[in-house]
């Protein structure tokens, strides 16, 4: 059996160095970019399964990269961003980026990513999504949490069924508000984050530690099942 | 002007004419009790005030009709302007000269006075110039004031002051140049319809000219002197946070350098124990670093004015939880104590994340349990940070928000950075933030931000 191979893009020798290391000794097989015309080249030839992907590449940035990536491969990619460039971070994701991390990372965050990147399959199209003890029943528009029926507002439910059938996929507000509200998403919008907080209310132990439903600052939320 | 001038000579002719009837009827009803040629005298009282009101072109006239009027109905023969006595010519010859030199007396004592009363309304409008500009220091905020009253002693009905000006003057415009030497100050432009007298402004250009000359260059000397003052502070302030920050910096370095090099280093025997403490050093020393370079960050922003807040509508429990997961382990001993249902407020959730990031982090290091609470108090929703370590002195509850001030804190932790940031970003979001410290408690930070009512359509 073939090893999972992974692109690693930056311009940083030591972090290309340091991360080629942590992904071999991890158990895959590593090829290394530092600018974006070798990380074209090496995605082409290597046709790699996931890539992790520096925002800022001396000849280009690594948003353009992904954009061009997206239109002939599936494989996820990961963008490192640093704090202060947001704006960037969330044009990476909406130009195809399934996740980041934040600079300085550590190690175990970007794996972890990486593998839940990596097995994450298609909506598999079943009407029943299950995530850790919360059950989404999408035909009959019900939801149970460890066996209890949990009651949602219309808006509520088609929230949480997104980030379901989405389970542990960054989604970026953009998309969700687009997928929940319609193209023509309009003032109700600007209520996601309180419909993110009354969905919380109810399906929360806690919902000021969520284990669930988690924000990603400054680009979406993401449903997990609770380690 | 013409058509004024014009009713002004008639009216002129008209009071001469009716002074001189007025003057003969007089003469007539004296003339049984006084000799009629001593009468003749009582023409000057129709001569002076024409002379006075209406100038001496004016008074001569009338000066001429009386010594006609009173020939034709006083001197025999009467009803003719022929005459009898030769020496009635010379008494009339006599009130004629007479009239015309009182005309002319009277003409240029009224001139005189009017004279001076001008140049005591321009010498009140330098004084008052020179007070206002001394005073107010600001040229440009009084050159309208200034402008009007200019417009009020040179009889114009408006005035402009430009400093610098070269724009040409309008069609309806006179310009005066306001010079001094060779430098240009600025013009005077006056409404060309009003009858100026060239002079009155000629002999206050200068005036005015020096008068602003003066002012604008202490204002601008001022200017200079603030700026290098601003300039002086900031780069004293600079020097203070890059020596507290260097400090800061190397100590992680330091401990991440001995920690590094001791696990590198071949020359003395490890055990899993100490190679454990020497990664956990590793791990922990970077993570104060990056929380101290992402404070920076967010004070440079601030400092800078750039930290521009993106508002939304969050409600307090999402910005406390960003918050505790923001903490990470630390949140633990934080516990919460929010009401079922918590406002919402309109804030920019990466900067109110921070504000409380900060206050919980620094409440974690005085005192073993801290609470996070919430309510409402009129238009704004209250988040309450409350410690229970030894609460703060009344003359610290405000000195605390100073950077670099480290307060409680046990030296060596913290950069004292926390809660200026804090304060700066609450206020850049349009919220309150303050310290309490109510007897035999700890202190409690208060965060009060902009609430706002979520329609009925999103709850339901």
């Amino acid at each position: 059996m073939t090893r999972t191979r992974i692109l690693v893009v930056d311009d940083e020798p030591q972090i290309l160095r340091a991360l080629e290391t942590n992904l071999r000794g991890a158990g895959y097989e590593v090829d290394t970019a530092a600018t974006a015309e070798e990380a074209r080249t090496a995605a082409a030839l290597g046709k790699p399964d996931a890539v992790i992907l520096d925002l800022v590449l001396p000849d280009g940035s690594g948003t353009a990269v992904c954009r061009e990536l997206r239109r002939w491969s599936t494989a996820p990619v990961i963008v490192l961003s640093v704090v202060g460039d947001q704006q960037e971070k969330v044009a990476a994701l909406d130009a195809g980026a399934d996740d980041y991390v934040t600079k300085p990372f550590g190690m175990d965050e970007l794996l972890a990513r990486l593998r839940a990147a990596l097995r994450r399959a298609a909506p598999s199209g079943e009407p029943l999504v299950r995530v850790g003890e919360l059950e989404v029943d999408l035909e009959k528009r019900s939801v149970s949490l460890a066996g209890r029926a949990v009651a949602l507002t219309p808006n509520e439910f088609r929230l949480l069924s997104l980030l379901a059938q989405n389970e542990g996929k960054l989604m970026t507000h953009q998309t969700i508000l687009r997928e929940v509200w319609g193209p023509a998403y309009g003032d109700e919008s600007h209520y996601l984050h309180v419909y993110v907080s009354q969905l919380r209310r109810k399906i929360e132990p806690d919902p000021t530690r969520p284990r669930y439903l988690l924000t990603e600052p400054g680009a979406g939320y993401r449903l997990v099942a609770p380690s | 002007m013409h058509n004024r001038g014009l009713a002004h000579h008639v009216a002129g002719a008209a009071a001469g004419v009716t002074a001189v009837a007025a003057t003969t009827g007089l003469v007539f009803a004296l003339k049984p009790v006084a000799p009629v040629l001593s009468l003749g005298v009582l023409y000057l009282l129709a001569v002076v005030p024409i002379a006075v009101v209406w100038g001496i072109p004016h008074a001569f006239g009338v000066s001429v009709a009386s010594m006609l009027a009173f020939n034709f109905f006083f001197l025999p023969p009467v009803h003719s302007f022929a005459l009898r006595n030769s020496e009635n010519w010379v008494a009339l010859a006599v009130y004629l000269v007479t009239g015309v030199v009182v005309a002319e007396l009277a003409a240029r004592s009224r001139r005189r006075a009017a004279e001076a009363e001008l140049r005591a309304q321009e010498a009140a409008f330098v004084a008052d110039l020179a007070a206002r500009l001394l005073e107010s220091g600001e040229v440009q905020r009084e050159l309208r004031a200034i402008a009007s009253r200019l417009a009020e002693v040179l009889g114009a009905s408006r005035a402009w002051i430009e400093l610098d000006s070269l724009r040409q003057p309008e069609a309806d415009e006179t310009v005066y140049e306001l010079t001094i030497g060779n430098r240009k100050v600025g013009r005077l432009y006056i409404d060309a319809g009003a009858r100026v007298d060239p002079a009155a402004a000629e002999r206050l250009a200068p005036a005015l000219a020096s008068l602003l000359a003066v002012t604008s260059d202490r204002e601008r000397l001022a200017r200079r002197a603030v700026e290098a003052e601003t300039l002086r502070r900031s780069d004293a302030v600079k020097t203070a946070i890059l020596r507290a920050v260097s400090h800061d910096l190397r100590s992680p370095l330091t401990a991440i350098r001995a920690a590094a090099e001791g696990l590198q280093s071949g020359s003395f025997e490890l055990g899993p124990d100490d190679q454990a403490a020497l990664l956990a050093t590793i791990g922990l020393e970077t993570g104060r670093l990056d929380r101290l370079v992402s404070n920076l960050l967010d004070l440079s922003l601030l400092e800078s004015g750039t930290a521009t807040p993106r508002p939304e509508v969050w409600t307090l429990d999402g910005l406390v939880g960003r918050a505790l997961d923001a903490l990470g382990a630390d949140a633990a001993r934080v516990h919460v104590a929010l009401p079922p249902e918590p406002a919402a407020v309109r804030v920019d959730g990466a900067q109110i994340e921070r504000v409380l990031v900060n206050l919980l982090e620094n409440a974690l290091r005085i005192g073993e349990s801290v609470e996070i609470g919430g309510g409402e108090a009129g238009d704004e929703a209250l988040l309450r940070v409350l410690d229970d370590g030894p609460g703060l002195d009344e003359r610290d509850l405000e000195r605390i928000f100073d950077p670099f001030e480290r307060g409680r804190a046990p030296s060596g932790r913290g950069s004292g950075l926390g809660l200026a940031i804090a304060r700066g970003f609450a206020q850049a979001n349009g919220c309150r933030l303050w310290a309490e410290s109510p007897p035999g408690a700890g202190a409690v930070f208060v965060l009060a931000l902009p609430r706002v009512e979520v329609p009925a359509a999103v709850t339901a």
